[in-house]
Parts: structure tokens; sequence; C-alpha cells
């Protein structure tokens, strides 16, 4: 953990001889009046300063904070004096479960005690609409179950948005607040009374207020029922105060508890036969198929068998959704590089692609190719997507069944096609970076192409491995060149930020969640456990989130997190019309966010040039490795970037699908 | 890449003054149809009328006489060719040809109303 000592900050801070007495900084002040002298910083403040400031103590983590990490853990059981509480017994089914983690702020406080009492992973930070990312950001690079905790009134509508954005990527996501009592219900009793389950009607899955202490072993159930069947999202549970602090005496006293084995099953459907049988004709009938593989491919863990299917005929495959690598984009039949030859393909097959396009809607398909489409269950199919061939089944499932019956079979001209067709599309990448390095150099300030392709070769091409590192993206110009220049080579190596909601702010909080799970080594994120993770985001972004680093720095998750300072939201060109409304999308200029990521107690570095850029990411990097400690590089650009009028080509708006998809 | 015979550069005068070769048919329409809806729906809408909220500045292409950098085929292919106003990026780079840029040209002005739109030519010409 770097520590600098602040003693030259309170040096400059002291008021010179003969200075007038209002240049006193409240910091001094308050410093002199805790040493019992304030009537006399008042009468001569410069001798006392000289005399009694002590030098600002250096950014710390408390020892109360590790030692705490540090305590056992400890499950509930009815055979403790005074039994278990309604917390316990939920805490104990969350275990059992297999939750991964938990990421709150404080309130909810019987609810979150218990989780982390119990062992589940648990992470306290500063505002919970940011903790809520965290969590959809460690199931989006793991696709396990994660919980988010708020308490009720103002901590549980501060979590509205990123709920929201969790319920559009369909993360299993389980949503926890408490909510007064029930014997309160309606009368305004002391604060925080709200009705909860009406605020999230739309951005859930499932929802329920418990009222009966002794049904919160049956709602868990049907909590994890959702959270682990079928297509997932957002499950909301809010406990009045009844509930968690309920004793129960004997396990009899809890209604329906039994365990995981007796509520829910992980039978999946698999695909009728001649569903399967038609699906592999239509296939090995097709010259040119395409399989889409949604995030249902990555949930359901369906990667290997999807890549002996593609393997075994010849399959284009581009990975879809809020994260991707469920399919390498290195591979020769991955087509998430190849938007060109989508227009070619005259099968495509949808298989877990939970957010459906239109076909009015920009996906790249031609409006004459057939289409098959997988889900897990049925009443999605047909919606948006004409359907040749509607099959309810689990990804895998289906995945095992075309990776077992499609035969051999070789299709040059089509994995040709698609060569060149990325071949094209990096052509594109090159020639948008050497305008932006032409644009740089003459501003003496960094165009998002240059800072895209910088962190890709970084991480893609020089000594680190290119499966290594989980990265995630966001922001309007940032994330768009973002999003064309990171890879995913391994399952859950790229989170989607923005993914459909296209929410501006929750990056930096989501990649906070994902480093937490690269930090355990959960799922597939096993082998690279303990490695850095990076996020390329916005100012107008990093605004939504950046107390985080402060999470960061007090649990040791290593980020790397790109801030693109161009002075404005990226929607200022929508302003240029209305002259009079541009001071609404812009920010002061130069505004440096290194400093304030150095005041959370992480590093801060400050760049304008390429060489400057290189060598901030090699620093931050190798300190995140080594010593687990974030950096926030500022790297400063121009607003005007974002229009191709002056610095062509502009934002550019990318093609789906494929890599930097945002909607579908 | 877009390569063709139009100058790289093209100043709006330059623009005006040219003449579209690929005929105004049904055909070029629905290949234009197909471009569009892959590559400015996000903007400009399934029908071109802009109601959306992702641009607050896309024109309703519905609508001729609210083209800001022109409405004449030429300054419609430099508006796709090579972007226009702040916000509309140069979609040269995410085009094949200029034969797809003037099929976008033709399916636009379909969208225009009746009385304003060009002539359609037999697809056999």
């Amino acid at each position: 953990m770097t520590e600098k000592k602040n003693t030259d900050v309170a040096k400059t801070e002291a008021p010179k001889t003969g200075e007038p007495q209002s240049r006193t900084s409240r910091r001094g002040l308050f410093a002199s009046i805790g040493a019992g002298a304030a009537a006399a910083a008042l009468v001569n403040p410069g001798k006392i300063f000289a005399a009694t400031t002590p030098p600002i103590p250096s950014i710390r983590i408390a020892k109360d904070i590790t030692d705490s990490l540090a305590e056992a853990t400890k499950l509930g059981s009815f055979d403790a004096k005074g039994g278990m509480t309604g917390a316990e017994v939920f805490a104990k089914s969350c275990k059992d479960e297999d939750l991964a983690a938990l990421f709150c702020c404080p309130g909810n406080y019987q609810i979150i005690n218990a989780i982390s009492a119990a062992g589940i992973p648990a992470f306290g930070g500063r505002s919970e609409g940011s903790m809520t990312s965290a969590a959809d950001g460690f199931s989006r690079c793991t696709g396990e179950v994660t919980a988010c905790s708020g308490t009720e009134g103002p901590g549980f509508t501060n979590m509205i948005m990123n709920i929201a954005v969790a319920h559009r990527a369909r993360t299993p996501l389980l949503v926890l607040a408490s909510n007064v009592t029930i014997a309160t219900d309606d009368r305004e009793y002391f604060i925080q009374t709200g009705y909860q389950q009406p605020t999230t009607e739309g951005l859930k899955k499932y929802g329920k207020r418990l009222i009966a202490p002794d049904r919160i072993h049956e709602y868990t159930a049907y909590a994890f029922r959702h959270l682990k069947t079928g297509v997932p999202g957002p499950v909301h549970l809010d406990f009045p105060g009844e509930i968690y602090n309920h004793r129960f005496m004997a396990e009899s006293e809890v209604k329906e508890y039994y365990s995981k084995e007796k509520y829910r099953t992980d039978s999946r459907p698999h695909p009728a036969p001649k569903d399967l049988a038609q699906a592999v004709d239509m296939i090995n009938r097709a010259e040119r198929p395409v399989i889409v593989a949604g995030h249902g491919v990555f949930f359901h863990k369906a990667w290997e068998p999807l890549m002996v299917a593609a393997e075994k005929n010849d399959i284009a495959v581009v990975s879809s959704g809020p994260m991707r690598g469920h399919f390498p984009d290195e591979h020769r039949l991955s087509a998430s590089l190849s938007p060109d030859a989508f227009m070619s393909a005259d099968l495509v097959v949808f298989v877990g692609q939970y957010s459906m396009p239109s076909k009015a809607e920009r996906w790249r398909f031609h409006p004459d190719a057939k289409a098959i489409r997988v889900n897990p269950t049925g009443e999605d199919l047909g919606r948006n997507w004409p359907l040749d061939l509607g099959i309810v089944a689990d990804e895998r499932a289906f995945l095992e069944g075309l990776a077992s019956d499609l035969p051999q079979k070789k299709r040059d001209a089509w994995v040709g096609e698609l060569a060149s067709a990325r071949q094209k599309y990096e052509k594109q990448l090159l020639d948008e970076y050497e305008q932006g390095v032409k644009h740089s150099q003459a501003t003496n300030t960094l165009h998002h192409a240059v800072v895209c392709k910088e962190v890709h070769d970084f991480l893609y091409k020089g000594s680190i491995d290119p499966k290594q590192t989980v990265t995630g993206w966001g922001g309007w110009t940032i994330g768009n060149a973002g999003a064309r220049w990171l890879r995913a080579y391994r399952p859950g190596q790229e989170v989607n930020c923005p993914y459909q909601y296209s929410a501006v702010g929750p990056d930096l909080a989501m990649m906070i969640g994902a480093g937490a799970a690269v930090q355990l080594g959960v799922g597939p994120q096993a082998p690279y456990k303990g490695a850095p993770v990076l996020v390329i985001t916005s100012d107008a972004g990093i605004a939504y989130s950046m107390f985080e680093l402060d999470t960061a720095a007090k649990y040791k998750i290593p980020v790397i997190c790109v801030v693109y300072n161009n002075n404005a939201w990226g929607m200022w060109p929508s302003a240029v019309g209305t002259p009079r409304s541009m001071h609404m999308y812009l920010f002061q200029e130069n505004l440096r966010y290194d400093k304030m990521a150095e005041g959370l107690g992480t590093r801060g570095e400050y760049v304008r040039t390429q060489d400057e850029f290189r060598r901030a990411l090699k620093t931050s990097y190798e300190v995140a490795a080594k010593e687990r400690v974030s950096t926030l590089i500022n790297v400063q650009a121009l607003k005007e970037f974002t229009s191709g009028k002056d610095y062509p080509p502009g934002n550019i708006i990318n093609p789906e699908p494929s890599v930097g998809a945002l909607a579908h | 890449m877009v390569s063709g015979d139009t100058p790289a550069k093209l100043t709006r005068e330059d623009a005006q003054k040219l003449k579209s070769p690929v005929a105004n048919t049904k055909k070029s329409m629905a290949r234009g149809r197909v471009l569009f809806m892959q590559n400015c729906t996000s903007c400009h809408g399934e029908d071109g009328k802009s109601e959306g909220s992702l641009v607050a500045s896309a024109t309703d292409l519905t609508s001729p006489q609210l083209y800001k950098s022109g409405a004449s085929e030429g300054e419609i292919f430099h508006s796709i060719r090579d972007g226009a106003g702040d916000q509309m990026p140069a979609f040269k780079s995410q085009l094949d040809s200029e034969t797809d840029i003037w099929n976008l040209v033709n399916f636009i002005r379909s969208l225009w109303p009746e009385s304003a739109r060009p002539t359609v030519q037999d697809d056999a010409k």
C-alpha cells in the first residue's frame, strides 16, 4: 500500500507571518481546537500552528478492518442459546445455496451481519447503487448468484438504477433491503417507510415483502428457484423487522424447512429429439451458418459443447451479451470481429440470446436468413425475431446435442469470408487509430482510438498472458472505442458494463465487483486468481462510482481505471443546435481525477501523450499485480474528438452483433 | 472501405453537382433498405423520423426540407460518406462501395412524401 506523508500539505497550509486571520485553513483550525487551543489560535494562528500542528495522518486501512476480516465464520444454530434469528436462518440458507458474495452499505443490519458471519464473502462500500453494480459485475464474470443490500428508504431507492441495469442484463442478483416493521406499515412511523415491491416493478424476475416470520425459509426457496432456474434475473426480498429479528428455538418452528435438493431441481430441459434433428438438418444444409452465443451460454456454462459443435461443422460463432469470451475472439470461427460477414449468413442460430433484437435494429443479418432460437423457456420464442424453428432447451443440453449429432463438415469458403471480413474490420480500426494519432499529436491530448489501442497492445500484445486480465468498458465516445479494442479469449473475460440499459456510471463499481471475483478465483476466474482488472470509462461515468476506489483500496482489489477526461458529457453535440443549452453538457476543464483517486487511498496518474500513457499502464499494472493497489489514470482528451466534423471519424456506434455491441 | 470515382474531398458545392450513377430502382431501394436497417436506425429510427432519444439533432429523413446538410442526391451521398453536422460520423469506412451509398440515397429518398419522391425506374433498365 502506498502511503504518503502529508506533512508538506500541512506545512503549506500554515499561514505566513503577517497574513490576515481569514487565511486560516479549516483543517488547521480544527486541529488546533482539538488540542484545546481554539482561543489562542484565533488570536495568533500562525504561532500556534508552528508550535502544535501535528502532521496530517496518512491514509491507511484501519486495524479494525483487517481484524474484522480475519474473524472466524459463525453459522447460526438452533442448538445455540437463544436459538436462531430470522436473519441467521436466511443467511444459513444463502450459504447452503452457495451465494457467491454480498455487496452492501450499512443498513439491513441483521441480514448483512448474519451473511458476513456465515462466511459468505461480504464487501461494504460507499453507496448502495455502486455496490449493487459491484454485485452485478461479480456475477457477470462468474455466472454466480450474488447479493446486494441497502437500508430501507434512501439506501434502497439509491439502488434502483443499478437494479434496472442488472435486470436488462438478466443478472441473477439477489436484492435485499430492510423495510421498517409490519406493525408500523402506513403510519409514516419515525423515518424511511416506503413500499419497495412496487418500486422494483418491471425491474425484477421475482419479488416479495416477507410478512410471516415462520415462512422466511420458504421465500428463500422461492428466491433461489428463480435465481437458479430458467432465464435468470434479479430477485428482490424486503425484510420488515419482525422477520429478521424473530427468534426460532427449534427447526420445527420454521415452515417448509427442507434442503435445496427438495425445494428446487437442477434438472434442465433437453431439446425434443425431433427439434434437435431439425436443427441439425438446417445447420447441415446451410452454407454459411452462424451461432449467436448469448449470455445463456455463459450462465449455463455451455462454452465447451459450443466449441465442439462449432469446430465439428465449421459454424461461425459470435459471442454476445453483457459478458463476452464464451467463444474466443481469436478463433478462426469467431465472427465477433467480422461484422461484414453477417450479411451473407444464411442461417442464424440464437442460443441463450435473452435480450432479443428486432430485425430492424442494426443487426447485420440479411432479412431473408433463416432463424433458429434456443431458449430455456418458451414464452419468449418468436418475440421480435420471426423464427423458422423455436426450441425450448437448456443451452448446454442443446449444444451437447449439436456436438453429438452434427456431422463433420468443412466450410472453407465461409471460413475464408470470416477471415476477410475480420481483416477488413481490423483495417478500419487501424485507420481510425492512425487518424487518432494525428489528432493527438496536433492537440497534445489523447484521442479515444489511441487510448484504446494502447490498452489493447498492453494487455494482449506484450508480456501479459492475453487471457489473464478481465476488462470492462463504459461511457459514450470512449466506451464505443473501448469495446472495439478490448478482447475476450476465455469465458468471463470482458464485461459489457452499459449493456442494453446503457447506464453511464456503474462501470468502475461493476469492475470492482469483477475484481473481487478474480481475487477470490471464482468460477472461470480460478486460473487467473489474484490478477488485476482494468476498466475504461469516461469523466461523466466516473463521477457516479469513483468513491468506490476507497472500497477497492480497503479490500485490496486491484483495479486499473482509465478515465477519458474530455471535460464533457459524451452527448454534448446534442446542444450544438441550441447554443444556450451547451453549458448543461460541460464540466470544468482539466479536472484532476487522478488527484481525487489519491485522496481515496489509491494511486493517480495523469497523462497527455502516448508515451506517458504507456508508462502509466505499465507501472499501474505492476503495482496492481504485486501490491494489489489500484490506480486511476486520468487521460486528458478533448470533447471535440466526439464529433467527426473537426476530428474525423468522430464517435462511431458499433455494428451489432460484434465486439462493442451495446444494445443486445 | 468505400472505393469509387468520386473525389476523396468534397465541398458542399461539389456535392450538389454530383449525379447518382445508380438508377432509382426497386432493387436499389431494397438493397438500400437493408443497409439502412444495419447502419442508420439507432439514430434515425426504423421509419427515418428520428423520434428516438439517442441523438438529439438527428435529422427527420422523411422531411427533405429539414435536411441541414442538403437534400440533393449528391449532398445526401456526401453526408453519408463523409459525415454531417457535429454528430453524424462518416460511414465510408463501414460501407463497401460507393454503389451501396447510392443505394442508401435511393432508399432514403423513398421515405419522402410521395409528391417529393424521385420517379422509380424499371429494374430492367
